[in-house]
């Protein structure tokens, strides 16, 4: 009995720091929308605006949603593969201490905090688009680019999205496995069409999380994105401003409106994040229905 | 076969949705922008991909004290063209303009031109030193002032007494010059007089003031300068106390002699990164002044052949009126 109460209060607790974190950061962000008298925001230019123009006063968001769904989506979409190849290495091909080392190197790539991946990414990924870009005569703003922050956030998802499969693929039965071997599969055939559809639940799950991630990042991103002020950006090599990278730029030093509408980005984060989970969650419905009749 | 074709819908599913969101804001694009102030001027080659010598402009966020200063000497303040990288920090600021071999930023004159590979631009043909700051030569510069109350608004004597004292530390003393310039204030050092001369005037620094608190605001950009001013004015006087609220050069005023001066942010000392306007009257103060200039400097990657940029050439590079280095014709 005493467990199960401690239990409630923890789930409790847990759900009041949501509601009171949704609450707080709702009702600051409404706050650039009422209150009338001149230079308050009209909602409706805000969510669907291409310029964002703290100088001149125009805040226009819609630009910067689009932006962030595409490098956000783009950075996990190329990560997925790699993430299920490498779990398919790590379970699968390589043996004892090997499979153990790999192991460790991506729980250590997870566990490096984002603005050592900013730095790398402000130094390294940006100077290989600006390269690139030459190579196709693409002149890029040193390098600061949509496609280097899609490669960021690649880097930055793999390890979710790799410990979430690892751990997936290790719990599929082991009779799964043999059965298919004995039938004549080869552990290719086997590892791809027995073994990843499996355990295709956690590798959706991990692409969840990893894309709650890629959605979030802020400090990396903002480094690299070069924050246009405009867009939406289609150019890969153009520079690009996501919803974080639009809260966090310059959030020390303003004040007034400009500061108080960062919480209203904020919201629009959090209902693209939750819209996205939804989505994703829908979707694993869908695959698990028909995934179920089929094994 | 099943398993592709699973992951096929729900990729499927997933660009749908961004394809059907990125139409939405396609529609949106074309419909407004050609209506929008200053988004046409079809001379914008610096929009980035596409011609190898279009000009790529780095600029400061908003709130920034260093693009306040840049924009307000150059005079384009809410003009900066659409096609600006928005970088966070003067670090970062001398970082990517380093890295790109087109790019135009600002950066304060204090920072580390040849490790960040930037070469230092010659405003109106004058190099960016700090001996040309002082002797005026260099006018990409703004002036850190101050002001006091009135000399007979302070809430006591001993209050009056040690902000004349400080003022005198941070304006007159060749320490308190030294640790201005140290905080990156350009202030000549050596025509500064030693504490220990100007102290005799002020008995109240000998006292216990710890009771007693300077209040200051005004604008950001003074804020490094000050805050080590005063925290070594702090032990040479008595450890009085100090509390720095710097919310823009607007308040430095407001607060000390205008509006607010006896709200709720009343200040002691206020502060401006710019000369106090006409409409800012300072002639009551106790004491009004400068206490130290900062300077900015237009800055491009070494390898770019330009040395120098007039007032009308970095206005128009930073609007966007000029797209091209060639265009520069250096």
């Amino acid at each position: 009995m005493v467990f199960r109460n401690l239990f409630r209060i923890a789930g409790v607790l847990a759900a009041v720091m949501v509601i009171l974190i949704i609450i707080f950061v709702t009702s600051r962000g409404i706050r650039p929308f009422i209150g009338g008298e001149g230079g308050r925001l009209d909602l409706k230019e805000f969510l669907t605006g291409s310029r964002w123009r703290s100088d001149q006063g125009i805040y226009g968001l819609g630009f910067v949603i689009i932006n962030t769904l595409l490098v956000s989506i783009a950075g996990g979409v190329l990560a997925l593969p790699s993430a299920v190849l490498s779990a398919i290495l790590i379970t699968r091909i390589a043996k004892g201490k090997v499979s153990v080392f790999l192991t460790t190197i991506v729980e250590t790539l997870a566990a490096i905090p984002s603005v050592v991946y900013g730095v790398f990414a402000a130094g390294k990924i940006t100077v290989l688009v600006r390269d690139l870009g030459h190579l196709f005569g693409i002149s890029t703003y040193g390098g600061n680019s949509s496609l280097a922050v899609i490669l960021l956030l690649a880097i930055m998802t793999y390890p979710t999205m790799t410990t979430l499969a690892v751990s997936g693929m290790r719990s599929v039965p082991r009779q799964l496995d043999s059965a298919s071997l004995a039938l004549g599969a080869t552990p290719t055939q086997t590892s791809f069409k027995v073994i990843v559809p499996a355990a295709r639940s956690s590798i959706v799950t991990g692409f969840t999380l990893g894309l709650g991630r890629a959605f979030g990042e802020a400090t990396a991103v903002s480094m690299i994105a070069g924050n246009a002020l405009t867009g939406p950006t289609w150019n890969p090599f153009d520079i690009t401003r996501t919803l974080t990278s639009t809260m966090l730029t310059g959030l020390h030093e303003t004040t007034g409106l400009d500061y108080e509408v960062r919480f209203s980005v904020g919201v629009i984060l959090m209902v693209v994040i939750i819209s996205m989970n939804l989505l994703v969650a829908a979707a694993k419905k869908r695959l698990e229905k028909k995934g179920g009749a089929a094994l | 076969m099943k398993l592709k074709k699973r992951f096929t819908t729900l990729l499927t599913v997933i660009l749908a949705l961004a394809m059907i969101l990125a139409l939405a804001a396609c529609d949106k694009k074309q419909g407004t922008d050609p209506s929008q102030p200053g988004a046409a001027s079809g001379t914008t080659a610096g929009s980035s991909p596409g011609g190898d010598r279009a000009i790529h402009v780095y600029t400061r966020d908003a709130a920034s004290g260093t693009r306040e200063g840049f924009e307000s000497v150059v005079g384009f303040k809410g003009k900066l063209t659409e096609y600006a990288n928005e970088v966070a920090s003067n670090g970062a600021m001398a970082q990517q303009v380093g890295q790109d071999i087109n790019g135009i930023g600002y950066v304060s004159l204090v920072t580390n031109f040849a490790e960040n590979n930037l070469k230092p631009l010659k405003y109106e043909g004058v190099e960016a030193t700090e001996a040309n700051v002082i002797n005026g030569s260099y006018t990409l510069k703004r002036p850190f002032s101050f002001t006091t109350r009135a000399g007979n608004d302070y809430a006591s004597d001993e209050k009056k007494q040690i902000v004349e004292a400080f003022i005198a530390y941070l304006a007159d003393s060749k320490e308190g010059r030294e640790v201005v310039a140290a905080a990156g204030g350009i202030v000549e050092i050596e025509t500064g007089k030693p504490w220990s001369e100007l102290k005799a005037q002020y008995p109240i620094v000998d006292k216990d003031n710890s009771a007693l608190e300077i209040v200051c605001g005004g604008s950001t950009s003074v804020e490094k300068c000050i805050t080590a001013a005063l925290e070594s004015f702090q032990g040479i006087a008595g450890n009085v106390q100090f509390k720095i609220d710097q919310t823009g050069s607007g308040d430095g005023w407001t607060r000390v002699l205008g509006d607010e001066k006896d709200g709720p942010n009343a200040s002691d000392i206020g502060f401006a990164s710019r000369d106090f306007k006409d409409t800012e009257p300072v002639d009551g103060a106790l004491r009004h002044g400068i206490f130290c200039q900062d300077a900015i400097v237009a800055v491009v990657h070494k390898d770019n052949a330009v040395m120098d940029l007039t007032k009308e050439e970095l206005y128009s590079i930073f609007t966007g009126d000029t797209g091209t280095w060639d265009a520069i014709g250096r």
